[in-house]
């Protein structure tokens, strides 16, 4: 009749490192608002992994890049979700985010991932002001998601990485096919992109399976391969296992029926 | 904003020592009650209630106005004004004024600016040449914002009849004992401005709000927006985008309900704001289109966005039917299909045979 629960929180084997990501969160959110004088932001469970710290470092520069096929119509590629899951445990916490360049938000998405739509400002057309509509954001914004319209000049990317350290702000670029000419604190670039669910007609599409490597400087600089479902079946973010997915590949392919 | 009777009794508004003043006011209210049971006190002295309902019962604003302030008469000196919004109405009764419905702003503007009951603010503004509500009310909001914060922003949206009441005026200052002695004391709830964790405006929201507005400056005010969720079948019908306005607190409201044919979970991250025409092609590139019952054509295998190459279809899902305002002259009839072309994924909407991109899950 009576359900055992455990009494004390594990603390060891392979759960340990997530229950501390779940406790860094908590502790964040505990927070009132993040004030600008915390050094970190936190990040989603999952993507923990992904950070030397643990966390956005204020002040950092990561340019995420998405798979661009030959073809593909597509211009971000997972790019956009994946930005968007970086700024959603802070965006939970307290911090203001605003994306610069996207005209086609999905706010839903957005929402599922577990941003705070109260405390996301969307500049869609920025237009040719595009360099000093992130940099004021950057004064006043914790997390700035730039998708640059035009291929930026080496002299505006370093003007804004340096005023996002001088702000201890944290800017995310997505460019797309426009590039970014400054060397990135953090490097995050998707591979291995597979959607679940949807077969000849049948089912829906359930969730995406990506890679996510990310590099760095330093310490960092050795490449940490992720596996990840983004958009998980909530439309969140979940740890994926490697490698299994050849034979649902396989399935899932109506080419290799006939 | 609401059209408010305000009840003011001049010789009441100071407490004396033995309470006779709260006994009186306490009478006052018994007497206004009768006309309205949804009264409010905002202090010793002031109470407001609705204007709309009984204004329409008894005949109109004036005839209540009336009404009331003789009901009123026989147990104290008494002013009675009616206006959109408590600190307009409050101002009405002082000058004993009915002031008609969209007459707010107008009826505010000639006001010195020391009424908003900010000192600071107005000594700054009368330094600046602006010595009038009106002046105040037509100075635009984000250099309003970007000088005087956002509590600057509250009055200024008063000043422009906006808004109904300043922060601090509906704080009952002895108001609760009113209420203890009557136990009916409902309290005005009305929040100017969007409240931080702790109440007041945060810190963080403040700078936020200084950024956005210099971002307003720069490129227009319609080119900072923000989302809310409404309910919808299709992505883009379930996010609206509204141009960022400060001070204004935004609440979703209409997330419960449910909406039968809604494309399930995950949804996209890119709803492209105006859809991407599209073809669809089967393996000998015939165009494939959705039956009158539904049903694909044939079995799709190639894709093309806004005359990019082809790509290969390699999984789909659906169609399915969406039959929108299938009451009205506007009814659009179509079918939706996810398509998965190798890694991309988008969703595709049919309607009179031609496909479009409305959402890529990017």
């Amino acid at each position: 009749m009576f359900v055992e629960y455990p009494t004390r929180p594990v603390f060891s084997g392979p759960g340990r490192e997530r229950t501390e990501g779940y406790l860094a969160l908590l502790a964040e959110r505990t927070r009132p608002v993040s004030s600008s004088q915390t050094r970190l932001l936190p990040v989603l469970p999952p993507l923990v992994g992904l950070f030397p710290d643990g966390s956005l470092r204020r002040g950092s520069t990561i340019v995420v890049s998405g798979l661009t096929l030959a073809g593909g119509s597509d211009p971000s590629g997972g790019g956009i979700s994946l930005a968007l899951s970086l700024l959603a445990a802070a965006s939970g916490a307290g911090s203001w985010c605003a994306l610069v360049g996207l005209p086609g938000l999905g706010a839903v998405a957005a929402h599922d991932m577990g941003l705070d739509l109260e405390r996301l400002a969307v500049v869609p057309h920025p237009g040719a002001a595009w360099a000093e509509v992130a940099a004021a954001l950057i004064d006043g914004v914790d997390l700035v998601v730039l998708c640059p319209p035009f291929p930026p000049r080496p002299v505006m990317a370093r003007r804004l990485v340096a005023r996002t350290r001088e702000r201890r702000a944290v800017l995310v670029v997505v460019p797309g096919r426009s590039g970014w000419p400054e060397h990135p604190d953090m490097h995050l670039s998707v591979s291995d992109m597979h959607w679940d669910g949807a077969g000849t007609g049948d089912g829906y599409l359930q969730r995406r399976r990506m890679t996510v490597t990310a590099t760095g400087r330093r310490s960092a600089i050795r490449p940490r391969h992720h596996h990840l479902w983004m958009p998980s079946t909530t439309g969140t973010v979940e740890e994926a296992d490697a490698g299994i997915d050849v034979a649902a590949q396989a399935v899932a392919d109506p080419t290799a029926r006939t | 904003m609401n059209r408010l009777l305000v009840v003011r009794c001049p010789d009441l508004l100071d407490e004396d020592e033995n309470g006779a003043a709260l006994r009186s006011f306490v009478k006052v209210v018994d007497a206004v009650e009768s006309y309205c049971p949804w009264i409010t006190t905002v202090r010793p002295g002031i109470c407001f209630l609705p204007a709309r309902g009984p204004a329409r019962y008894f005949g109109g604003e004036g005839p209540l106005a009336r009404l009331v302030a003789d009901a009123i008469s026989d147990i104290t000196t008494v002013e009675v004004g009616v206006a959109d919004g408590l600190f307009a109405a409050v101002l009405a009764a002082r000058s004993g004024l009915v002031v008609p419905a969209g007459g707010t702003p107008g009826f505010l503007a000639p006001f010195p600016v020391g009424i908003l009951g900010r000192p600071e603010l107005a000594e700054l503004l009368a330094r600046l040449g602006i010595r009038t509500v009106g002046d105040f009310a037509a100075l635009p909001e984000s250099h309003v914002l970007g000088r005087f914060g956002a509590d600057g922003v509250a009055c200024h949206l008063v000043a422009g009849g906006r808004s109904g009441e300043l922060g601090d005026l509906c704080r009952p200052v002895a108001g609760r004992r009113v209420g203890q002695q009557r136990a009916v004391g409902r309290q005005a709830g009305a929040v100017v401005g969007e409240p931080g964790f702790w109440g007041g405006v945060s810190d963080t929201d403040a700078r936020a709000g200084r950024a956005l507005a210099a971002v307003q400056d720069l490129i227009g005010p319609d080119g900072v927006v923000t989302a809310r969720l409404q309910g919808g079948r299709g992505p883009a019908q379930r996010a609206r985008f509204t141009t960022w306005n400060a001070g204004e607190s935004r609440v979703d409201t209409s997330l419960g309900a449910p909406w039968p044919g809604r494309i399930p979970s995950p949804a996209p991250a890119v709803v492209h704001p105006a859809p991407l025409l599209a073809e669809l092609a089967d393996a000998h590139g015939q165009p494939v289109s959705v039956s009158g019952r539904g049903l694909l054509t044939a079995v799709p295998r190639r894709l093309s966005v806004e005359q990019h190459p082809w790509s290969t279809v390699t999984a789909w899902a659906g169609p399915w039917p969406s039959d929108e305002r299938w009451w009205s002259r506007s009814r659009r009839r179509g079918a939706r299909l996810q398509a998965v072309t190798g890694s991309d994924a988008h969703l595709l909407l049919v309607e009179r045979g031609r496909w479009w991109v409305e959402a890529t899950y990017g």
